[in-house]
């Protein structure tokens, strides 16, 4: 674990898994890209689109993988070459693939058995309640929704009580009751001292979920931090600025006078301002609808969530 | 990991030490790995796996057509047959799923993720394995026996059909270990190299499961002299070349499980 106070928000003090100018690839195709970042204590959403090695950095966390170039390290050793490392790590892999002969329990004892978990069967019980599969817990993964599967792989992954919990789309098929549970659930690991991993497509839960955001495009990084820094980190980028009044034209004609505006359009909801400082736009909206005498009914930011995030990213 | 529904957060991490420390004792791994094998990896339509049974008994009533001594005419006949085909066969379909048939679909990460060694890994599922083929195969082939009007010959051929099981399934898991497509792989081994290099080459047939598993029937029975091959170790020689043979097999593959890159089934 480093003790360093990083700048760089790709990277955390007190790190407990440190990606240091990985590169992997696979043929001619180069999944990561001399990718330097790290995770700690706390949970971290891992976006980016398909392909764009999410997956590939997972697996070369969890030793699945190794490295074409760089180094992994968990708690200070290679993942890749020091079996002790998955006493202390878990990974939730994104695939469907489960032993579909077994139980759910079976799973879950099997892999509390290979840890030497001290009573297992007390162990594999904990965990699969901790997911809600107790009551599905005796019937075959072969016969489980996309969901159930996740949920019993999750559990899988718990009842070792890993210290880093790698999760790759874990909410993948799960119901919208028990995403809630499973966000809480991973919250509270992470707020217990456990890092956590986790990527997902449904961008508003990684909202909710993770303290911290790396964004990886094409095997870069592209973004890190929060998704407002990520935000604030992209102001030479254009931002996009619904606003609604009871006189949406006179107000455009308006505001292509101002400096900060660098475009308007019309929506079938009001006008989107497209500015390049959107602070600055906040300041002068008021006065310019106030000169006019149009009242606003509705100023708000249109990509401040992480999906316009992202696609201002990838675009 | 704290019980849901206590209202607080979950427990700090805990070391591997307290993990194991007191309590129920844990299982040994290699336990935990031959028995999630035999439940989970061996072939679902496990009614198939009569079909050697079958397949042995048939070729032991086919040996009482020869007109020879009738532990002879077995040799020749119901023991080849076992050797070259229901043995390699049945090895191949239940060595595919013991490892290769897990690392293609993904599901050997779960395996592959946990601090067990990679020996004891490969150990476990050689030994299911070995449980799985070692009860259809002994029983069958001394059964084919006692069909073919030999009965003396039953224990030398369950001992040829064990030794020359548990050669081949080392075999197999080293190709599931190493190859994408490793049916394709074991099956090039038992036709191309066994049975077409292996009938005209002494030196392969020394290494060679099939010929050497003949060499055990052939050397612990009273046969003729034509059936031995020079320079095949025969009887229990043989066997003892069929455990070198097994355990080269389970080193290859430990090597290569240190190299593998457990796929998911995206890829």
């Amino acid at each position: 674990m480093t003790d360093a106070t990083p700048t760089d928000p790709a990277f955390v003090a007190g790190a407990t898994v440190e990606v240091e100018q990985v590169s992997v690839w696979f043929g001619q195709k180069v999944a990561l890209s001399e990718l330097g970042c790290s995770f700690g204590p706390g949970v971290t959403g891992l976006l980016g689109p398909n392909g764009a090695g999410k997956s590939t950095l997972m697996r070369a966390v969890t030793g699945l993988i190794g490295v074409n170039t760089g180094r992994v390290r968990v708690e200070g050793h290679d993942p890749r070459r020091d079996r002790s490392v998955h006493r202390r790590i878990a990974l939730v892999p994104e695939d469907e693939a489960v032993p579909g002969a077994l139980t759910a329990r079976q799973l879950v004892r099997y892999v509390a058995d290979l840890h030497r978990v001290a009573d297992a069967g007390a162990a594999a019980e904990r965990a699969l309640d901790a997911v809600d599969m107790l009551p599905a817990a005796d019937r075959r993964l072969g016969g489980f929704s996309k969901g159930m599967r996740q949920r019993a792989k999750v559990a899988a992954a718990l009842v070792t009580e890993p210290s880093v919990l790698v999760l790759d789309e874990p909410l993948n098929g799960a119901d919208p009751v028990q995403r809630v549970k499973l966000v809480d659930l991973f919250r509270r690991l992470g707020a217990g001292g456990r890092t956590v991993i986790v990527s997902s497509h449904v961008l508003s839960e990684v909202e909710l979920l993770a303290d911290r955001v790396l964004v990886l495009i094409h095997g870069r990084l592209a973004a890190a931090g929060n998704h407002r820094a990520i935000r604030d980190a992209m102001d030479d980028r254009p931002r996009h600025v619904l606003v609604r009044s009871d006189d949406p034209r006179r107000l455009a004609a308006a505001l292509l006078d101002v400096d900060t505006v660098a475009g308007v359009s019309f929506t079938g909801t009001g006008l989107v301002v497209t500015t390049d400082r959107a602070r600055d736009l906040a300041l002068a909206l008021a006065p310019v609808a106030r000169r006019l005498g149009v009242r606003l009914r509705e100023v708000r930011p249109l990509d401040d969530s992480l999906e316009s995030l992202f696609r201002e990213l990838v675009r | 990991m704290t019980p849901k529904g206590d209202g607080a957060g979950p427990a700090p991490p805990t070391t591997p030490a307290a993990a194991t420390a007191g309590g129920v004792r844990p299982r040994s791994p290699l336990a935990a790995i031959v028995g999630y094998t035999l439940r989970a990896c061996l072939p679902r339509r496990r009614g198939l796996l009569v079909l050697p049974v079958v397949g042995a008994v048939l070729f032991g009533l086919l040996s009482r057509t020869v007109d020879q001594a009738s532990a002879t005419a077995f040799a020749r006949v119901g023991g080849l047959a076992l050797h070259t085909l229901v043995l390699p066969i049945t090895c191949l379909v239940i060595g595919d799923a013991l490892l290769g048939a897990e690392i293609r679909s993904g599901v050997f990460a779960f395996t592959w993720l946990s601090p067990v060694r990679y020996s004891t890994i490969v150990l476990g599922r050689w030994l299911a394995g070995c449980l799985l083929a070692v009860a259809l195969l002994a029983p069958a082939a001394a059964a084919a026996a006692v069909v073919a009007g030999a009965p003396s010959s039953a224990g030398p051929a369950a001992v040829a059909a064990a030794s020359g099981a548990a050669a081949y399934l080392a075999l197999f898991v080293a190709i599931g270990a190493t190859f994408k497509r490793p049916v394709v792989w074991s099956l090039a081994l038992v036709i191309l190299v066994e049975r077409l290099l292996g009938a005209a080459l002494a030196g392969v047939a020394q290494l060679s499961p099939g010929w050497l598993a003949q060499a055990v029937l052939v050397g612990l029975t009273d046969t003729a002299s034509d059936l031995h091959r020079d320079g095949v170790p025969h009887g229990w020689s043989a066997v003892v070349r069929l455990a070198l043979v097994a355990a080269v097999g389970l080193i290859l593959a430990t090597r290569r499980l240190r190299s593998l890159r457990p796929a998911s089934a995206a890829d």
